[in-house]
């Protein structure tokens, strides 16, 4: 699988790096007509943010709950088999869910000495450390999905005692083919337990890092629009 | 030569980034591919998430977002003020007063919460009134307050020894347990320090506290006892071996949720608001390793961690030396970065270093976070020194100068570790044997 396929006829570091810097620059010059276009858009991805946000808090409860049974089979004699790689399963979910919404929040540390010299810099080396970050965080994303599909394509299994119900696999199968192929999948499903193949905890990354690059591409837009960065930081915990 | 100038451009593209001011996580990332791009012809993108999802799904990890979600349950309940009600009564017959309450408070507060700021904010909202109050010199209080809140990545639970355990593949068990002596060490330091002010400058004393009875004091103390509870289960459950580090933090979640039910402090509100911070700040940590862990791939093609290992080693240094070199170059890390960017981003080149010189690394981790740790009260870039400015609404430079005589004790702890390595080194060696690590 190359890097950067064609997409449409264009090389895909087009459609993912150039198309959003064009779209970027066209937003500063524009910026009354992009407010007006953009408003509802940006309340759209701000719920998104959060739901995304949710979801991550949900899996901190599993790791907790993971642990806690972990313990508690540990106690009875009970053997709960692939409990670390679970627990490792919802770690990276709750990290990678959790990425843009702690953007927006202000969670992410960075070094501010030169940021807040004048406002000169509050916006223009803002902007350009968010057209930085929105870059890697492109690279980062576009790595994670290819990743993801290799590790499906190639059936990649875990390296644990991790197993889970085959009917769970079909339920994400679904997710990522085609509504007309679903019939086959389920005619496929057994009730075995089958060893957690990869690509299905690897969902999160590939989901979560694409959230960041869309909300440090947005953040930038709005920061040029506005003239001023949404990112507020909260009291720090 | 060319491998020179590839290193000066990997430096040149790594102070560039963070000194403008992309974020530190997403930083790390871009440095490390420019080093895959210069020094190797693997494919860095490919390399790039099989590194960081093995880091990112690691079970060592999950310590953390738990650690930090049972502080932000126990920072919304009314833990602070229990804490200072139940201390006072014992702190006011020491030279030097409520003002021990400060570091007492932070001490214990440490042993729950594994973050500074977090120990910085609970413990000095309720001990900056009542200290102001009662009329002891503004600069102790918010100097020792400074000082003491440090104190919180020193004592276990640690978010620092975590990520510098899962950086270097250490039991974060083991580090935690190094961290409790020295830890209890540098508070009494910071309470001699406090006992020097009450002989030396006796002017500024405040008005002695009325008396009280034992039986009152008794009974006021039970205010602690929730917190101590607290602190038993976690230190005590990783001590005896009952349980791994990731499981202490867990138990230590329930207890915090119970304690907070007890309080009646427990509601929807307070439980998705410090649920949502948790994954907020455990993302923003995360975020830092996965750059980290890919950083150090990519530095170990640049060849610069075994160079400079290999230079320290031929310089013949006595590991004193080298200590005393590191000290200084943590502190001016310190400087600009924040303790846990500072730690990932230097292990992979100071992790080949140690070990070369013959330096423990479980010490080393306890030296590490004593160094850190400063770099928190001192400016420009002091995390306690913007909580403490949103607090007190003092100037940073006014915080900082109170904050000196503490950054003195904490280069004096870093003495007395070298002289005494056994401070750090002798619990981890005598615990019972744990589950897994």
């Amino acid at each position: 699988m190359t890097s950067w396929p064609d997409f449409l006829g264009i090389p895909l570091w087009f459609w993912v790096f150039v198309l959003p810097s064009i779209a970027t620059v066209l937003a500063r010059f524009f910026r009354a007509k992009a407010k007006q276009i953009l408003q509802p858009v940006w309340r759209l991805l701000d719920r998104l943010y959060t739901a995304s946000g949710v979801v991550a808090s949900i899996f901190m409860v599993l790791i907790l709950l993971i642990i806690i049974f972990q313990m508690m089979a540990r106690w009875s004699g009970v053997t709960f088999e692939g409990s670390t790689e679970f627990a490792g399963y919802a770690m990276a979910a709750t990290s990678f869910f959790a990425l843009a919404h702690a953007l927006g929040h202000g969670a992410h540390i960075r070094v501010s000495i030169l940021l807040n010299l004048n406002q000169f810099t509050r916006l223009w080396l803002n902007a350009f450390a968010m057209f930085i970050a929105a870059i890697t965080a492109t690279y980062f994303a576009r790595y994670a999905i290819k990743t993801n599909f290799l590790s499906e394509m190639l059936n990649d299994r875990t390296q644990g005692q991790d197993q889970i119900p085959d009917w769970l696999l079909s339920v994400f199968e679904m997710t990522v083919t085609a509504p007309w192929h679903w019939g086959q999948i389920w005619a496929n499903t057994s009730d075995a337990w089958v060893y957690t193949p990869v690509w299905v905890p690897q969902l999160p990354m590939s989901i979560g890092t694409t959230l960041l690059a869309i909300a440090l591409w947005d953040h930038l837009v709005r920061l040029l629009v506005n003239g001023e960065s949404d990112i507020k930081a909260e009291t720090v915990q | 030569m060319t491998e020179f100038y590839a290193t000066v451009i990997f430096l040149f593209v790594l102070f560039a980034l963070l000194g403008s001011s992309v974020w530190i996580g997403l930083a790390l990332v871009g440095v490390a591919y420019v080093g895959m791009e210069l020094f190797t012809a693997r494919p860095a993108g490919d390399a790039m998430i099989t590194t960081i999802w093995t880091g990112a799904s690691s079970w060592t990890l999950t310590a953390l977002p738990l650690f930090i979600w049972m502080g932000e349950i126990l920072y919304r309940t009314r833990l602070s003020e229990d804490m200072f009600r139940g201390l006072s009564p014992w702190m006011r017959w020491l030279p030097g007063g409520l003002l021990h309450t400060n570091i007492a408070g932070c001490t214990i507060f440490a042993a729950v919460s594994g973050s500074s700021a977090a120990t910085l904010t609970t413990v000095g909202k309720m001990s900056i009134p009542e200290l102001r109050e009662r009329g002891y010199p503004e600069y102790m209080i918010i100097g020792t307050l400074a000082g003491a809140a440090t104190l919180g990545l020193m004592i276990p639970p640690s978010l620092t020894l975590i990520v510098y355990g899962v950086s270097i593949n250490e039991s974060i068990t083991k580090l935690f347990l190094a961290g409790v002596i020295p830890g209890l060490v540098l508070a009494g330091l910071f309470m001699a320090y406090i006992v020097a002010w009450y002989y030396i400058k006796k002017d500024q004393r405040p008005k002695p506290e009325p008396a009280m009875s034992l039986g009152q004091m008794i009974k006021e103390s039970r205010f602690l006892i929730p917190v101590m509870i607290l602190v038993f289960i976690v230190i005590g459950s990783m001590y005896f071996g009952w349980a791994t580090a990731t499981e202490a933090a867990a138990v230590g979640v329930i207890g915090a949720l119970s304690l907070a039910f007890a309080q009646r402090s427990l509601n929807f509100k307070t439980f998705t608001a410090s649920l949502m911070g948790a994954t907020r700040t455990s993302a923003m940590i995360a975020l830092i390793l996965m750059g980290a862990s890919f950083l150090s791939l990519s530095m170990g093609f640049t060849g610069l961690p075994r160079a400079l290992a290999g230079w320290i080693d031929s310089l013949d240094l006595s590991p004193v030396v080298l200590i005393a070199a590191l000290t200084v170059f943590y502190i001016i890390l310190g400087m600009f970065l924040d303790g846990i960017s500072s730690v990932v981003l230097t292990m992979a080149i100071v992790e080949p270093m140690i070990r070369q010189a013959g330096i423990d690394v479980i010490w080393f981790g306890v030296f590490v976070v004593v160094v850190v740790e400063m770099a928190q009260v001192t400016p420009p870039i002091g995390f306690n020194l913007f909580v403490l400015q949103g607090m007190t609404k003092h100037e940073i430079s006014y915080i900082s100068r109170t904050a000196i005589p503490m950054v003195g004790l904490m280069i004096l702890m870093v003495a007395i570790l070298v002289i005494w390595p056994e401070l750090a080194t002798w619990l981890p060696e005598n615990v019972r044997n744990t589950p897994n690590g």
